[in-house]
């Protein structure tokens, strides 16, 4: 089997060679080549060029487009810096306040520099890759990018005591979601990733999740032309599962370190896929060998499972994860000789 | 204990919760007008916040609810200096706050001032994208026992191990201990140590029972030094 047959069989919950596996390595990419940041999120060449080296050094079945969310918040004017050792950042939100809301940009997709970037990379990624690998594009959460355009703190308030304004900026990050989602599909992506930190009832109430996120959420995926897995965003997701099964397109849920995957099971039912759950911001402290056997435990324990992939969550691989313990990774899953049920 | 007190603390409890942050600043308010705000911080607001801080810490409640808190204790302490501009209790700190090098996320950091300066604290907020010097020079300048280090991702939190070493150049380790925070220190604990913390807690309102403990420790380790 190839990736992407390997991928399809195990969203149809099908017989596998191997399991299915990735880890988020967009960053790590430009580790591998020696490829400055300032060039490798700009450049859609070198972007490619360092997914290779990833292909070279792990060959997972899923590879992701570049990770760098702010790209979408500078297109609505957001101002980004360039960082040695992570992606862009936003330094300066868009609007001052959201009494400003008028500053904000409406994104170009056709001529928008970081926007092109994300497409173009996606593109040649396709073009390399396609035939015989899942490309997963990496996309900020309508209900997430305010917080870029307005500040965490703003749109907090704005979530709390301003519906006229949330109302606002969920439409417009709602039609960006759905016109970029459109885009990288359309440039040869296989499906786009989201990670979603203000669905989390860690970050809100369950019951602001439901009045006020569900909806605009549920609107903007049920426009996407192509299947969607929805990431953790960093905090744990398993026990809030059954809010979010019914979002339509969503094939994948990729749960957090922390979170049980029986459980997860339990409440999102046999067909979705689940992928996790091996902590990336863990892996720099992770010699090769306990890598291997904290890969291997996870495997073990989702032997029984038909739409489990393996991966790594959080956040994009650390720079300062040694190869070898990426390597290591690898290595156990293709090990890994599965007890059949 | 007083049943009203109890009564009101509940009420507030239940106001945060809900973000009612306007309700819930006006308890208060009411408390303040019958025994004084001083009463209404230190015996209704100040238990609240343990209480929701506890709660925050155990995953019980959100940022959100968490950030609600916040703004009344904010809205509250501005109605305190207003009313009173001479303090009514004895001052603590100075302290210094900021966001590390290279770090702009600013919610988190806010949040800890104001909490620490709900608690009394005085707080020297430095902004985003400090460099690790920096931080120490306006430590030495103001006589802070404490600098408080906030980063939310792995990348920039380790530039908080060049604020322990520009410590340990200056010799002013121990006398000036290291406060750090931030998701990426909650989700790895493991990293105050190896960043050279001397100190996290997991959410802003905790910050100030842990400058409680960092302020003793400096003392101690002075009074042992001399």
């Amino acid at each position: 089997m190839n990736s992407l047959e390997r991928v399809f069989a195990t969203v149809r919950g099908e017989p596998v060679d191997i399991r299915a596996f990735s880890l988020v390595l967009s960053l790590y990419g430009s580790r591998l080549t020696g490829c400055p940041l300032s060039s490798y999120f700009t450049e859609p060449e070198k972007y490619l060029a360092g997914q290779k080296a990833v292909v070279d050094l792990v060959d997972p079945d899923i590879l992701c487009t570049p990770f760098a969310l702010p790209l979408e918040a500078k297109a609505f004017g957001c101002t980004l810096k360039h960082f040695k050792n992570a992606p862009p950042n936003v330094i300066r939100p868009a609007c001052k306040g959201l009494s400003d809301l008028s500053a904000l940009l409406a994104p170009d997709m056709a001529h928008d520099p970081g926007l092109q970037y994300l497409i173009e990379s996606t593109r040649l990624m396709a073009r390399e890759f396609g035939s015989h690998k899942i490309i997963a594009a990496v996309l900020t959460a309508p209900v997430d990018l305010p917080a870029l355009l307005v500040s965490i703190a703003e749109w907090i308030e704005a979530l709390l005591f301003n519906s006229e304004i949330r109302d606002e900026l969920l439409r417009r990050t709602g039609e960006h979601f759905v016109s970029l989602a459109s885009a990288l599909l359309e440039a040869g992506a296989s499906y786009v990733i989201t990670p979603a930190v203000f669905t989390n009832p860690h970050f809100l109430t369950p019951q602001m999740v439901r009045e006020h996120i569900f909806p605009p959420l549920y609107k903007a995926f049920s426009l996407v032309p192509g299947p969607i897995v929805f990431h953790h965003g960093g905090s744990p997701l398993g026990v809030h599962l059954e809010m979010f099964k019914e979002l339509p397109n969503v094939i994948g849920y990729v749960l957090d370190y922390r979170d049980s995957f029986a459980e997860a099971r339990d409440i999102i039912g046999d067909v979705p896929v689940l992928l996790g759950n091996l902590s990336s911001p863990h892996l720099p402290a992770l010699s090769p060998e306990d890598a291997y056997e904290r890969t291997k435990k996870i495997l073990v324990e989702r032997a029984a499972d038909p739409r489990f992939i393996f991966c790594t969550c959080g956040p994009d691989v650390p720079l300062s994860t040694s190869p070898e313990t990426v390597k290591a990774v690898g290595r156990a899953v293709r090990d890994f000789v599965e007890e059949k049920p | 204990m007083n049943d009203d007190i109890l009564t009101f603390r509940a009420n507030l409890i239940d106001l945060i919760v809900e973000a009612r942050r306007d309700q819930a600043v006006a308890v208060l308010k009411t408390v303040g007008e019958i025994r004084g705000l001083s009463y209404a911080v230190h015996e209704v607001l100040e238990p609240v916040l343990i209480e929701i801080g506890e709660r925050w810490a155990n995953d019980k409640l959100s940022l959100a609810q968490g950030y609600v808190a916040g703004k009344v204790a904010e809205d509250i302490l501005l109605k305190m200096v207003k009313d009173s501009p001479c303090p009514e209790r004895k001052r603590k700190g100075p302290v210094v706050l900021g966001n590390i090098e290279d770090d702009y996320h600013a919610l988190g950091r806010k949040m800890v001032g104001i909490f620490l300066a709900a608690a009394g604290w005085e707080v020297v907020d430095l902004g985003n994208d400090v460099l690790p010097s920096l931080f120490v020079d306006k430590a030495e300048e103001l006589g802070a026992r404490i600098i408080a280090v906030s980063a939310m991702m792995l990348t920039t939190a380790e530039n908080i191990a060049l604020v322990r070493e520009e410590l340990n150049r200056r010799g002013l380790s121990g006398r000036i201990q290291l406060a750090v925070g931030g998701a990426v220190i909650n989700y790895r604990p493991e990293l105050v140590d190896s960043l050279g913390g001397d100190g996290t807690c997991s959410n802003a309102i905790q910050a100030p029972a842990l400058f409680d403990i960092l302020w003793a420790r400096s003392l101690v380790f002075e009074k042992e030094a001399s």
